[in-house]
């Protein structure tokens, strides 16, 4: 007998479990006790339904390409061994597959419902896209038609973006590991780096093709992603859970870039309405407020013309008031010296006619001056009755006087003679 | 790289509330004029921006993490 330490007999255990060929065994039972631990590894045990015997399971990324759910039945081929360090013994998987017809299809819809009784597809966890984001991460396969469409798409709308491109496998067994990764790295990139968003992106395909992006694991890692993530698969009809978990579900590569980004056009035009309106708000501004100082300045130069008018009003007044004194006095000076002038030349004139008259009266006066005439031989007689004029005036025996320039008698009427008039 | 991210859209909300400033109305003719200047300058930069045509794509080189041995196990 051999005496082996304890490590040394689980080797010959092992060993002695290699000998089982992997590929000629599949084992087929229900699953159960399902778990992912450190969102990479999967747990699950095999589970006899009909005898009480289970087996555990150990699988990882690589190998466990489909949605496995609690109560699946499936068939399992790996590698039998024990775990030295637990001494554990457990299945490593090679492959799984599902079993029974719609197995995939009865798989995505169990593993769909647990998602949703956990709320990993609740709109209310959902994060809103940053509005402009300058640094895209885009998860997706090179080769890939969703990559060109994608980044033709954005192109059109947006220029001086930064796209972050993880390249992966988007199916088959790389599939899972890489996507994960990517969505590790993207996150571990340093701030100015690190993109505002992720779009995780890929063309359609059937149930099978589209594993990865049912993968409980890839579901998972949308949901905890502190970065925002836009999911677009295939065409519109195209459905996976990671659309469901995703912040926003684009229905194409196409959308995802549209719902990124505005358009370059539309942008440009906010920003030309901007300035305009700006330019327009502000003249209206400042239309109003000349208005309004000009409609104060009108107020207080009416205030002020009307003071300056009275002012005015009063000056011109005044100066009418004194213009007229001034020429009152002017015309009365003048009114005065033509009056003078007038006085004495009227006066200088009736003096000149009343002396003119004078004299002429005075002429005329000495001319009938009786004195004068007597001179000249005349007399005068007179009688009782007065002046006589006419002999008639005289009868014989009357008396009468006779004023010679010298002298005067007393004479009696003798005879009367008849005579002729003088003249 | 940290320059360029706080210019467009920080650039383009700024002068999204300046716009609106001037839509509420308020007549501070001197707020005014200092609005209207840096919303003529926003304006610009964004356009700037918006004429920039390309977009740059890098890759990432990425790890991930190693196949797991079979005794590091959970």
């Amino acid at each position: 007998m051999q005496i082996l330490s304890v490590k040394d007999f689980l080797t010959l255990v092992n060993e002695t479990l290699r000998l089982i060929p992997s590929e000629a065994f599949s084992v087929e039972g229900e699953v159960s006790d399902f778990k992912i631990s450190q969102g990479k590894w999967v747990t699950f045990d095999l589970k006899d339904e009909k005898e009480d015997a289970k087996m555990p399971c150990f699988g990882t990324v690589y190998k466990i390409t489909i949605p496995i759910t609690q109560g699946m039945r499936v068939r399992v081929r790996g590698r039998a061994s024990v775990f030295e360090r637990f001494g554990k013994f457990s299945l490593n998987v090679e492959e799984v597959i599902p079993v029974g017809e719609g197995a995939l299809q009865k798989a995505y819809l169990a593993l769909k419902k647990k998602l949703e009784a956990e709320g990993i597809f609740d709109v209310s966890r959902k994060r809103q896209l940053p509005q402009f984001p300058e640094r895209i991460g885009l998860i997706t396969s090179k080769e890939a038609a969703a990559y060109g469409d994608f980044i033709r798409v954005l192109g059109n709308r947006m220029g001086g973006l930064s796209i972050i491109h993880a390249d992966c496998h988007v199916q088959g067994q790389y599939a899972v590991s890489e996507i994960l990764g990517a969505f590790q790295s993207l996150a571990a990139l340093p701030t100015e780096q690190r993109p505002q968003v992720i779009v995780l992106t890929r063309g359609g395909g059937s149930l099978e093709d589209l594993h990865a992006f049912n993968d409980e694991r890839v579901v998972r890692a949308i949901f905890s992603s502190a970065i925002p993530v836009v999911v677009g698969v295939g065409h519109e009809r195209d459905e996976s859970l990671s659309d469901f978990s995703a912040d926003v579900r684009a229905s194409t590569p196409s959308n995802a870039a549209e719902m990124l980004t505005p358009s370059r056009v539309e942008l440009k035009k906010f920003v030309e309405m901007a300035e305009d309106r700006m330019n327009y708000r502000l003249d209206e501004m400042l239309r109003s407020m000349n208005h309004s100082v000009e409609s104060t300045l009108r107020v207080i130069d009416h205030a002020f013309s009307k003071t300056s008018h009275g002012v005015n009003d009063t000056t011109m007044r005044f100066t009418n008031a004194f213009d007229r004194f001034r020429l009152s006095v002017v015309a009365t000076r003048e009114h005065i010296e033509r009056r003078e002038k007038g006085i004495v030349g009227e006066f200088g004139g009736v003096l000149e006619r009343s002396k003119a008259r004078i004299d002429a009266l005075s002429r005329l006066v000495q001319s009938v001056d009786p004195k004068r005439v007597l001179d000249r031989g005349y007399a005068i007689v007179r009688s009782a009755k007065g002046l006589v004029r006419d002999s008639t005036m005289l009868a014989p025996g009357d008396g009468f006087s006779v004023q010679f320039a010298q002298g005067m008698i007393e004479a009696e009427v003798t005879v009367k003679k008849r005579q002729e008039r003088l003249l | 790289m940290a320059k360029k991210s706080s210019s467009f859209g920080e650039a383009f909300q700024e002068l999204e509330e300046i716009t609106a400033w001037f839509e509420r109305g308020d007549v501070d003719l001197d707020e005014g004029l200092k609005k209207f200047e840096r919303g003529l300058e926003l304006a610009g930069v964004c356009k700037g921006k918006l004429a920039e045509v390309e977009n740059k794509v890098i890759e990432l080189k990425k790890k991930f993490a190693v196949l797991p041995q079979e005794d590091e196990v959970i």
